[in-house]
This record gives structure tokens, sequence and C-alpha cells, in this order.
């Protein structure tokens, strides 16, 4: 490629600088689109909601403030966590269509267990009730899942058909457990993974600290990258490609933390907190748009210098990030992970290379039933109870999240950071169009489109790169 | 030990292959479910079987399992074995319409349970729908007269979740009108589910700044989902919110203060009320001539029916005692962490 005049105006040019810049970072730029789609999307809808009613946003509206973005982030996790599974599943070029029931499933199971098993006989409130509960729905989850994989891989039953009788089957199970009764509550600590409200989160220092290990991380991984690619003379980036990646790295991570940080407690919540744990209220008087409360005679007051508290990042936020950490890993870093890829690229010669398929396959739909389960771990948590319906159409969710995150379902292409950017459009618009008021008619066939559509822009997008 | 067992096991083969008792003086009176796979209508059979069996009368039940064709063909087999009366749970209202129509040809006289059939000919027996969102409404407004409403309705497919607001609506509209209640907020919630009722409650707090002093929820599975959102808000407990359908964790969040209402259909109250009157037309009364029917032409069509519609109960804080002392719920699953004092019915 020959190096461009400085100076020169003309596009071609311009575009070469551009292809120079993602061929030095390396960076995906199917992803670069997602996350442009997503920006724009979200400006859109903070406009749109501006108009509407003026806002803190932004741009004006309700969407892009620290309380929608922080909101949304936690609305995601549950699908996100799946999606992550889901992404595997079809690059092995198999489906799992029962997840959602599997949620349905678990979830009524521990909720069950919680109120009328751990409840009455350790004595509600006891510290071991939320560790038990966690571990019995993890194992649970471990082994309804073995069990679809070892119909699956063993007996040959294809995956679609095993998968939709699980979908049919674990719904029936559900219901049988609780015969279509709710229940709640949920264990206090327990309610904590769900992250609904701000006391389910670290708050601001531990986000910082966060923060700053990630930055750590991101260098940190720059640096080793370089030293393995020198050690395998493999190509190098160019350093200023290096010092860009991290920067920007650093700088979302930040960014995304001054966020959550920027969400003040509701003052409702501080008022609670304080009675409780017998903080002081400072005097101060009223004014409506501060996020604090102050003590104007007998009556406690929103004001701006008073009592306040910032949320930082919630639980299962959290625990979607470490998933999301972790799977890539698996899937990047291990021999399971290019078992996994490769079986997918071409299931025959996979097998002829010595890869024990039927065992991968059992592996991979148990590890999609422990994340099933850290799912209805948070979706139990988050609502405060368990019912049939959590869970129901979840399957749809997450399948759209990892084809929209350009997992391709013809096996072997996917990747887990893109299945979560997948999850987080898709969430992103359900949360903007509910927070306009849509009807929720709308809110369907938008989804529906935005699935097709994406589909077909990674189809197009992966006939001109070849 | 063995012999005795197979002596029962042939003895309990035999009995199941006996042919039916001959009906000396007892009617046959059959249900056809649309589906048995809802707690529900478990406690509806018990209640109508039992009115059945005191008359001494005998009960009938198939299940559709969720199948407008199935029911037909389940219907056309009660005419074949010449049942006297049948009561319907509707899977398809518009469909099942002509196994009425052969089901009058053939003499039997038909019920439609809880979900309306348009045929003159059958007596409608249900809980006044309408009602219950008149009645939800009424208790959210007598205790936040006036300030910003919140409507969290249900499915957008479910015509009750339409008859419901209307019922609200009706009680509300002065109000509305004069400004005196705001309409902040007003969504359907797909398949009624708690989660999406979550969601769409922290969607409506966050555009409105949590300016939100009542939610009428149509049903306590999504008030669930409210009081979770309200909760985070550090709201619950003192915006009222509604429900309907008397679920146990409603009741214990109305003992806790955090539901202000669930408006509760007894199902024994409508089995009970529908065996009897199944029971008086069986035995050759004119349906139009029992006590409490009504004329009916609020469906679809503007049919007119004969009704028996039964007034739900607003279980509040004050007529708890109502769902303890019917045995709906044990008074330590009520009451489950609540002050003492609190509450009367839980003292």
């Amino acid at each position: 490629m020959s190096a461009p005049a400085i100076g020169s105006h003309d596009p071609a040019s311009e575009e070469g600088l551009i292809r120079r810049f993602l061929n030095a970072t390396e960076l995906d730029t199917r992803m670069l689109g997602m996350v442009g789609a997503l920006l724009v999307i979200w400006a859109g809808f903070d406009i749109y909601s501006g108009i509407l009613r003026p806002g803190d946003g932004l741009f004006g509206g309700s969407f892009l403030t620290p309380r929608n973005l922080w909101i949304l982030m936690v609305q995601t996790s549950s699908i996100a966590v799946m999606a992550t599974g889901m992404v595997l599943i079809i690059v092995m070029r198999q489906i799992d269509l029962s997840v959602g029931s599997m949620l349905s499933f678990i979830a009524v199971s521990v909720g069950y267990l919680q109120v009328y098993g751990l409840g009455p006989a350790l004595g509600v409130g006891h510290p071991a009730i939320w560790i038990i509960a966690v571990l019995f729905a993890l194992v649970m989850g471990a082994l309804v899942g073995c069990l679809n994989g070892v119909l699956i891989a063993y007996l040959r039953i294809p995956s679609f058909i095993v998968t939709l009788g699980g979908l049919i089957a674990y719904s029936g199970l559900a219901w049988w457990v609780i015969r279509g009764e709710t229940v709640a509550p949920m264990d206090q600590t327990y309610k904590l993974i769900g992250g609904n409200g701000p006391l389910a989160s670290i708050g601001p220092f531990w986000s910082w600290i966060l923060a700053f290990l990630a930055c750590g991380g991101i260098v940190a991984a720059i640096i080793t990258g370089r030293q393995q690619r020198r050690r395998f003379k493999f190509p190098l980036r160019p350093i200023w490609a290096e010092t860009v990646i991290g920067v920007v790295g650093s700088l979302v991570a930040l960014g995304a933390t001054w966020l959550v940080n920027s969400y003040p407690w509701a003052p409702k919540v501080i008022e609670k907190y304080a009675l409780e744990h017998n903080i002081p209220i400072p005097d101060g008087a009223l004014d409506a748009s501060g996020d604090a409360i102050c003590r104007e005679g007998d009556k406690i007051v929103r004001c701006v210098n008073g009592l306040s508290f910032e949320t930082g990042y919630a639980i299962p936020v959290l625990i979607a990030i470490s998933v999301g950490f972790l799977m890539t890993f698996l899937a990047m870093r291990t021999r399971f992970g290019r078992y996994v890829y490769a079986t997918g690229g071409n299931p025959e010669a996979a097998e002829l290379a010595g890869v024990n398929t039927k065992r991968l396959t059992v592996m991979i739909f148990t590890l999609m039933g422990v994340l099933v389960a850290v799912s209805a771990l948070i979706s139990t948590a988050r609502l405060d109870s368990a019912t049939n319906s959590l869970g129901q159409f979840n399957e749809l969710y997450v399948i759209a999240a990892a084809v929209i995150g350009g997992t391709s379902l013809a096996g072997g292409i996917g990747t887990i950071y893109g299945a979560l950017l997948g999850a987080l459009l898709m969430q992103s618009l359900q949360s903007g169009m509910t927070l306009l008021n849509f009807e929720s008619a709308y809110k369907d066939m938008v989804v529906g489109a935005v699935l097709v559509t994406a589909v077909w822009l990674d189809q197009v997008y992966r006939a001109r790169m070849k | 030990m063995k012999t005795r067992f197979l002596a029962a096991a042939v003895g309990a083969l035999l009995l199941g292959l006996s042919p039916l008792p001959a009906m000396a003086a007892g009617k046959t009176i059959a249900v056809s479910w649309k589906t048995f796979q809802e707690e529900r209508w478990k406690t509806d059979e018990a209640a109508i079987k039992a009115v059945v069996e005191a008359a001494g009368d005998k009960f009938v039940s198939t299940d559709a399992q969720g199948s407008a064709q199935k029911q037909a063909a389940d219907i056309e087999g009660l005419i074949t074995q010449k049942v006297d009366v049948i009561l319907v749970v509707a899977f398809d209202s518009d469909a099942i319409l002509p196994s009425f129509k052969a089901a009058s040809d053939a003499g039997v006289k038909m019920l439609s349970y809880d979900v309306l059939v348009e045929d003159p000919n059958a007596l409608y027996v249900t809980f006044d729908n309408v009602g219950v969102g008149r009645l939800m409404a009424k208790v959210i407004q007598d205790a936040k007269p006036e300030g910003n409403y919140a409507f969290i309705k249900g499915d957008k497919g479910d015509p009750n979740a339409t008859f419901l607001f209307q019922g609200i609506t009706e009680v509300l509209k002065a109000a509305l009108d004069s400004g005196k209640i705001k309409n902040v907020c007003e969504t359907f919630t797909d398949g009624w589910k708690p989660d999406n009722a979550q969601k769409n409650m922290e969607q409506c707090l966050t555009s409105t700044g949590n300016k939100v002093d009542a939610v009428v929820s149509e049903n306590d599975g999504m008030a669930s989902g409210v009081v979770a959102a309200l909760d985070a808000q550090g709201l619950a407990g003192s915006v009222p919110v509604s429900g309907q359908d008397g679920d146990k964790a409603a009741l214990n969040r109305v003992a806790l203060g955090t539901q202000t209402v669930s408006v509760w259909k007894d199902s024994r109250a409508l089995g009970k009320a529908a065996g009897e009157a199944a029971v008086a037309i069986a035995g050759g009364a004119d349906p139009a001539s029992l006590a409490g029917v009504t004329k009916f032409n609020s469906g679809k069509k503007g049919v007119e029916v004969n009704a028996i519609l039964l007034t739900p109960n607003a279980i509040t804080k004050d007529t708890l005692n109502e769902v303890i002392d019917a045995g709906w719920i044990s008074k330590a699953e009520a009451c489950a962490g609540v002050k003492a004092g609190a509450v009367k019915a839980c003292d």
C-alpha cells in the first residue's frame, strides 16, 4: 500500500488512512460497526426522549443519563451471561433452545429451596442460605445441561430436537415444582446478586479500584502480547497503535466507572440507610434539584450539599463482565476453546485429528447449563421472587444476541464480546422504546427487524471481506 | 404380601374395566377444561365436584390441553355419552360456538365458565372482570386521590387486560379529566411477566424522575416486579400498588404494606355457584329463573346471554382475615415478616 501524500484531500487517501489505522491496530471492524450502531441508537433515544420530556441526558433527554445506563447494564446482564455460552454452542454447529425453560426450572427450584427449605430449616436470614442456594443452582444447571449434552452426543439426537424437547419439558418441570405459584421473598444477601437498587452494588471506592486494576490489566496484556509475538516471530503492531489501544481501552474503563459512580442513590434509599445505620443527616434547605438529603426542621428534604451516596458497579454487571472475561479466555486461550472452534469449522476433520467431539459436546452443554444457572440466580435475585414465567422466551433473546453479535449459524465463527454487545444492543432498543412509551407491538417489530438486518449486514460484510 | 398386592391390582383393573353404573336418579354433569396445566383449575374442579356429588349427581371432566380441536372433540364425546349439562372453559371462545350449538341441538344444557362464549342458550358464570378493574382503581384512588399514576397493563393480546383497564378508567375518568390524576406511564406487559413489569416500571421511574405517586398493576405477578422496581428507589411501601389473583406472595406484600390491594376471585365460590347452577339446570330449572342471573351483553359480538356475575373481594390490610379465614392462605404464610401490631389479621 502506498503512503498517501500529506495534506492531500482526495477521499481515496482518507479511506487509506482509516484502513491503515485498522490494519495497524488489528481491531475487529465488525465490532467497531456495532459499537458505532449502539452509540447512534443511544444518542437517538436521548434526543427523542428529550423532545418528549427534557431530562439531564447528554443531549437533553433521559436515556444517556448515569441512572438509565446503570439500569440498562443491570437489565442486560442475565441475557448477556447466557449469550456467552450460546456463542460456543452455535460455533459448534449446535443450538440450545431450552435455556429459557431451564432458567425457569432452576429459578423456581432455587426459590422453593430458599423459601420452603432453607428458610424454615436454618432460620430466615441465616448467612449460609445464599451460599447453599448458589451452589445448588450451579450444580443443578450443570446436571441439566449435561443431560442435554449426553442425549445429543451419545444418543445422536439432533440438538435442535433435544433442546426443543427441553424447552417444553423443563417448563413443565418448573410448573410442577411450584404449581404456578410465585415464591417470595428471597434471602437478603442472595438479593444482592440481582443488583436491584443501589445497595446491591460495590460503591464508588471499589469501583475505582477495579477501574485502575482494569487499566493495569490492559497495559500488562499489551506488553505480554508484544513479548509473545516477538518470541514466536509474529509481526508486531506499531508502537503508536499499541498506545492508541491502551489509551482507548483505559479511557473506556475509567469512563464506565465514572458513569456508574455518578449515579446517586435515590433520596428515599439514603434516608432509610441513614436511619438503619444511625448516620446523622446534616441540616440544609430544600432544593429539589439536589441528589442529597438534608434535615429541614423535622422534615427530611432533598438538597444539594447534604448526605448522599454514589452507586458504583452493580453486582450482576460485575458477574456478567467476569463471565465475559472467563469465557473469552476459555475460547481464545485454552485447548478446549480451540477444539470448539475447530469442531465448528469442520467436525469431520476435527474428529479425524483426534478431538473427542462427543465429550466436547457434553462439556459445552454442561457449561451452558452452569451459565443458565448464573442467569437464574441474577433473575430471581433481581425480581426478589421466583415464578414460572421467569426465563420464558429468553432462548430467543439469547440466540438473537449471539447472532447479532456476529456468531454464524454455519458454525466456526463467533466471539464472546460480540454476543455481549449484541445483548446490550437488544436491551438498549427495548429499554429505550419503553422509555419513550412505545407500544409493545412496535417494540417487537423493531427488535425482530434489527435481528434480521444485523444478519444481512453481516453477510454483506463477510462477502466483501473475502 | 405379594398375593394381596396382586389381588388388589386385579381388583383395581376390574373396577377400571367395569361399565359405568346406570344412572338411576342422578344426572351427569361434565366440565370441559381448556387446560389443566394451571394450578387454579384444580381448585375450581374440587368445588364443582363437591356440589355436584352432594346433590347425588355424577361428575366427569375432560382436559382440552390447550387445543381448540381437542376441546371440540371432547364436547362431542360428552354429547355422545349423553351427559345432561356441560360446563365449558373455552380455549377459543369463537371456535367453540359450533360445539355449543351441537350440544343444544342434542338437548344438552351448556354453561360457559369463566370465559365468555356468546351463545344465547348458554349460561355464563364468571367473576365480573370489569368489576375487578373498578375495584382496583377505587382502592388505589382512596389511598392516593391525586398525583401521578402509572398503569402497568397485562398482555396486549389478552382481552382481559382491556376489560380490566376499562373498569380502571371508568372509576378514574373524572379525576383524570379534571387533572387531579395524571397518567404518566401506561404500558402493556408482554406475557403478563413480572420481570417485564419490573423493566417497564424502572423505565417509568427513570423517565419521570421517580415522580410516581401510585401504580395500578393489573395483576399480582406484575405487582411483584413493580414493587421490586419501587424498592430499588426506596419507594416500596410509600407508593400504593394494586394487583389481583390473591397470590400468596402478594398477600404477604399486602400484610407487609408494600402492596395496597390484591383483588381476590375466590375460585371456590365460582366453582360452587357454577356447580349449583348446573345441578339446578340438570334438574330441569330454566337458567333465566335462577337466583342471581342477570343479562350480559358486553362481549365482542354483543350477544345477550344469561349470566351469573360474582363480585370479587378487595383484599387489603384490613380485610386480610378474609383469605386466612377462607383457608386460601395460612396465617404464617400471609404474615411472614410482619411486625407485631402492624396488621390486625396477623396478631
